[in-house]
């Protein structure tokens, strides 16, 4: 606290060295502007208070917490009872749910017979998509009991349940019958995520087409997530959000562009504020984005169908942002036209799901694919499109 | 037969000094340090029972201490007895203990020597005794030297101040505890030279012909005054020595004091004992990391939730309970030293719930320390008296000891000797150098 004695004892010392009184009125200075913006940070969280926004937003972290526990309920099969009792005899019926949507906002869910599923074997082929032309379409494979966030490049998110989405005869795939999730004007649908473990994750990672990558806690995402909105996630206007991944601090975080550029780095060194990580080429953008968690292998997808195999130590760690990144392709490959077209941490009873551009479908034991070393199946005239690997739940008896 | 060494066991820092080759060499010891030959006088001792001295012990001390979590347990330490006229019943003694506390910091380990109370203290389930905290710290010292020297070190020559107290038995204690706990540390041959007359014997090398030299040894503890006779190795004599238990620690117990308590509530609590006891606590740096304890968090959320000065208790609640004695006492330390070079300067201290800005100026700090500089001049003039001389024939004024700095009292020599009298020397490895030579006569 300054008061009339301090001041009179500054007065003194500037009457015995007169070269103190520049300081004094510097350090007062300094002091007054740090007070002032301090005050105006008081007074905004005071209007906040004033006006019940603070309020609203005590409610809405009430309400995403909420939202958390009826995730987990959901997880569980059934309303949660404290002390929290597993059900010892009641199997979960869970199945393997196939999502094809593209940046329209269509959307289709196929239900993949678990049974029946074996390597190579073509399980559809969608029709319909001619009058799409470009609209490049993508595809998830998920649970039936997961809980989707559909993420739009305009930072807007919708959350749903797969159970939600109307459910197609996998035979049938046909993006007429697709169910629209209506971007609003100039948006486009980016990417779709299963969120329903995102809260045993410590960190957010949302990334764009260009390379720029931010990081936040999962527990704000879920913030985000009631309130509709993530954010942009670009700095550059022709940027896009691409997608998000989820993880823990200590895990590696891997992120693969097109023409073959990899980033990898520890997730807790990877920014905050939005920051270009890997300095992509004018014609390259990134395609996958994926933890490596405890799976020994990567797995890279080639347009031309080479099915491209790493060990996860092959990887080396940037120590620094906007590098050029990591090559996969050798530099002749690049130059003949090879691109890539997914990549993923795996392991070999993982399976995975091809869509060739020909609209043809194939399902994948990733093993056998990373032994043979190309994709077999489907027209030798068609590139592939995009992969998405997954893991076989266990067959219930 | 091993090294015989010169150890300048401070109050702040210490060192180490070896004379060689016709040369003295004081040994960089801490590689931490910005100045590598000053160890800083701390120790670190953790939860499982590894030391740690100067500024590797600083830097553990942070890492896990700031901020950190906290559990207390209830633990049995003993029992009392009680004895009434016609009654007697003994009752169980328990504490509450930190059980996630990863470690103990010492620091001011010397100043314990002139206290008559203590005998040293409980680190987690040990007791150690004073000799054990200071035999500790130099072991430490004589390993990281040896690793410097590749050879073992056998013998210490050992500073220590002119008057541990201005009690003869406690004078005597003290050097018997600093023997002691030199001969535990694996010294097979001790001795003690004054520290004054140690920086005596450095300043010597530079003379040509004799003088009458006071030597005004001002460190972190204690005050040491010399006047002897020096140029001539053969006429050396010592003419008188004085000193007092009052150095750089003092001021900054002065400045906290005066100037920090109202930033913990000073002056806006009243009638509460427990929290104006919490409050007067903060000078003691070594009872103030004692107070984090449940009963004294209870207190300052009652008060915190009666609106007592809630802001300055918030304050208080971080200073305590976050571990930041350490940073504070640091940093009232730092204003100290800045205000050696500049009429000006902030103390400045901010953290979680903390925010302290206290423009302090050389003024201000003059008078704050008024009584002390008071004290300081008498025992100068007595000295000199002392030694049969007056101010003039005093040849020369040598500065050693970081508080010696302190322009105050180089304004104060000037004013009683002359200005072109005081020399400054170099005022941490002088003492250090000065027991080198001595540690090779001795040897």
């Amino acid at each position: 606290m300054i008061n009339q004695k301090k001041i009179d004892e500054w007065i003194h010392e500037v009457e015995e060295r007169p070269a103190s009184a520049a300081l004094i009125i510097q350090y007062i200075a300094n002091r007054l502007s740090e007070l002032a913006s301090r005050e105006e940070e008081l007074a905004a969280q005071n209007i906040e208070l004033l006006s019940g926004r603070k309020v609203d937003e005590y409610e809405s972290r009430i309400a995403n917490l909420e939202y958390q526990l009826e995730l987990l309920k959901r997880q569980l099969g059934g309303e949660i009872n404290f002390p929290i009792e597993m059900p010892a005899n009641k199997p979960r019926i869970e199945t393997v749910n196939l999502l094809v949507f593209n940046p329209l906002g269509l959307v289709m869910r196929g239900e993949m017979n678990q049974a029946e599923l074996a390597s190579g074997q073509t399980i559809t082929r969608i029709s319909g998509g001619e009058p799409l032309g470009d609209m490049r379409p993508s595809i998830l494979v998920t649970p039936s009991q997961e809980e989707l966030l559909l993420l739009f490049d305009s930072g807007r998110t919708l959350t749903l349940p797969v159970s939600q989405l109307p459910l197609l005869s996998l035979e049938k795939l046909d993006w007429q019958q697709a169910s629209i999730y209506e971007p609003s004007v100039k948006e486009e649908l980016a990417a779709i995520h299963p969120i329903a473990k995102m809260s045993l994750y410590e960190t957010c990672i949302q990334v764009s087409r260009r390379g720029f990558v931010k990081k936040f806690k999962t527990s704000f995402l879920a913030t985000h997530i009631t309130e509709k909105y993530i954010g942009t996630g670009v700095k550059l206007p022709a940027d896009k959000t691409c997608g998000l991944t989820f993880a823990n601090k200590s895990e590696l975080f891997v992120m693969v562009s097109q023409e073959g550029y990899i980033f990898s780095m520890q997730a807790d060194q990877l920014p905050v504020a939005i920051e270009e990580v890997i300095h992509l080429g004018i014609t390259d953008h990134i395609v996958s984005t994926f933890i490596t968690g405890s799976k020994p292998s990567l797995l890279f997808i080639t347009q031309n169908g080479k099915a491209v195999h790493r060990e996860v130590r092959w990887i080396e760690p940037a120590s620094s942002f906007r590098t050029k990144g990591q090559a996969m392709l050798s530099k002749e490959r690049r130059d003949a036209g090879t691109r890539l077209v997914g990549a993923a941490a795996v392991d070999e009873a993982d399976w995975g799901v091809i869509l060739h551009s020909d609209g043809t479908l194939t399902v994948h034991n990733l093993g056998e694919l990373l032994a043979a070393g190309s994709v077999a199946a489907g027209n030798q005239n068609t590139s592939i499109l995009c992969f998405s690997g997954f893991h076989m739940p266990e067959r219930k008896g | 037969m091993g090294l015989h060494v010169g150890i300048d066991f401070g109050t702040s820092n210490s060192g180490v000094g070896i004379y060689q080759n016709n040369q003295v060499h004081v040994l960089p010891i801490d590689s931490k340090n910005i100045v590598p030959e000053v160890v800083k006088t701390i120790l670190y001792i953790t939860s499982d029972y590894k030391h740690f001295i100067g500024q590797e012990a600083v830097e553990l001390y942070y890492k896990q201490n700031i901020n950190r979590q906290r559990r207390f347990v209830k633990k049995w330490t003993g029992e009392i007895d009680y004895h009434g006229a016609d009654m007697h019943y003994v009752r169980d003694v328990y504490v509450y203990m930190d059980e996630l506390q990863p470690g103990r910091l010492m620091q001011f380990i010397k100043t314990a020597l002139r206290s008559e109370k203590y005998v040293g203290t409980q680190v987690f389930d040990r007791f150690y005794s004073l000799s054990d905290i200071i035999s500790t710290y130099l072991q430490l010292l004589k390993q990281h030297a040896e690793g410097l020297l590749h050879e073992e070190i056998s013998g210490v020559t050992l500073g220590r101040p002119v008057k541990f107290s201005q009690v003869p038995e406690l004078d005597q204690k003290a050097q018997t505890t600093l023997h002691q706990a030199a001969l535990e540390a694996g010294f097979k041959q001790v001795d003690f030279e004054l520290e004054p007359v140690a920086a005596a014997l450095y300043y010597e090398l530079s003379l040509n012909k004799p003088q009458n030299v006071l030597i005004f040894d001002f460190g972190g503890g204690t005050l040491d005054l010399t006047i002897l006779r020096l140029g001539d190795p053969h006429l050396r004599k010592v003419y008188a020595s004085g000193g007092i238990g009052i150095a750089g620690s003092d001021f900054d117990r002065a400045i906290i004091q005066k100037r920090m308590l109202t930033h913990f509530g000073k002056g806006l609590v009243q009638h509460d004992p427990e929290i104006l006891n919490l409050i007067h606590t903060i000078p003691d740096w070594a009872a103030l990391p004692e107070l984090s304890t449940p009963r004294a968090k209870a207190d300052l959320e009652r008060a915190i939730h009666a609106n007592q000065a809630p802001v300055k208790l918030k304050a208080l609640e971080s200073l305590i309970f976050n571990d930041l004695a350490f940073s504070f006492y640091n940093m009232i330390e730092s204003t100290k030293i800045n205000l050696s070079d500049t009429g000006v300067t902030i103390a400045r201290m901010k953290e979680k719930n903390l925010d302290i800005w206290e423009l302090y100026t050389r003024s201000q700090f003059e008078k704050d320390i008024q009584e002390h500089r008071e004290q300081i001049q008498n025992v100068l003039m007595d000295t000199v008296y002392a030694s049969g001389m007056e101010p003039d024939q005093i040849d020369a004024v040598v500065k050693t000891g970081g508080s010696s700095n302190i322009p105050i009292f180089t304004e104060m020599l000037n004013a009683i000797f002359g200005a072109d009298k005081v020399k400054s020397s170099d005022v941490f490895n002088s003492v250090t150098a000065g027991l080198a030579i001595k540690a090779q006569q001795n040897s």
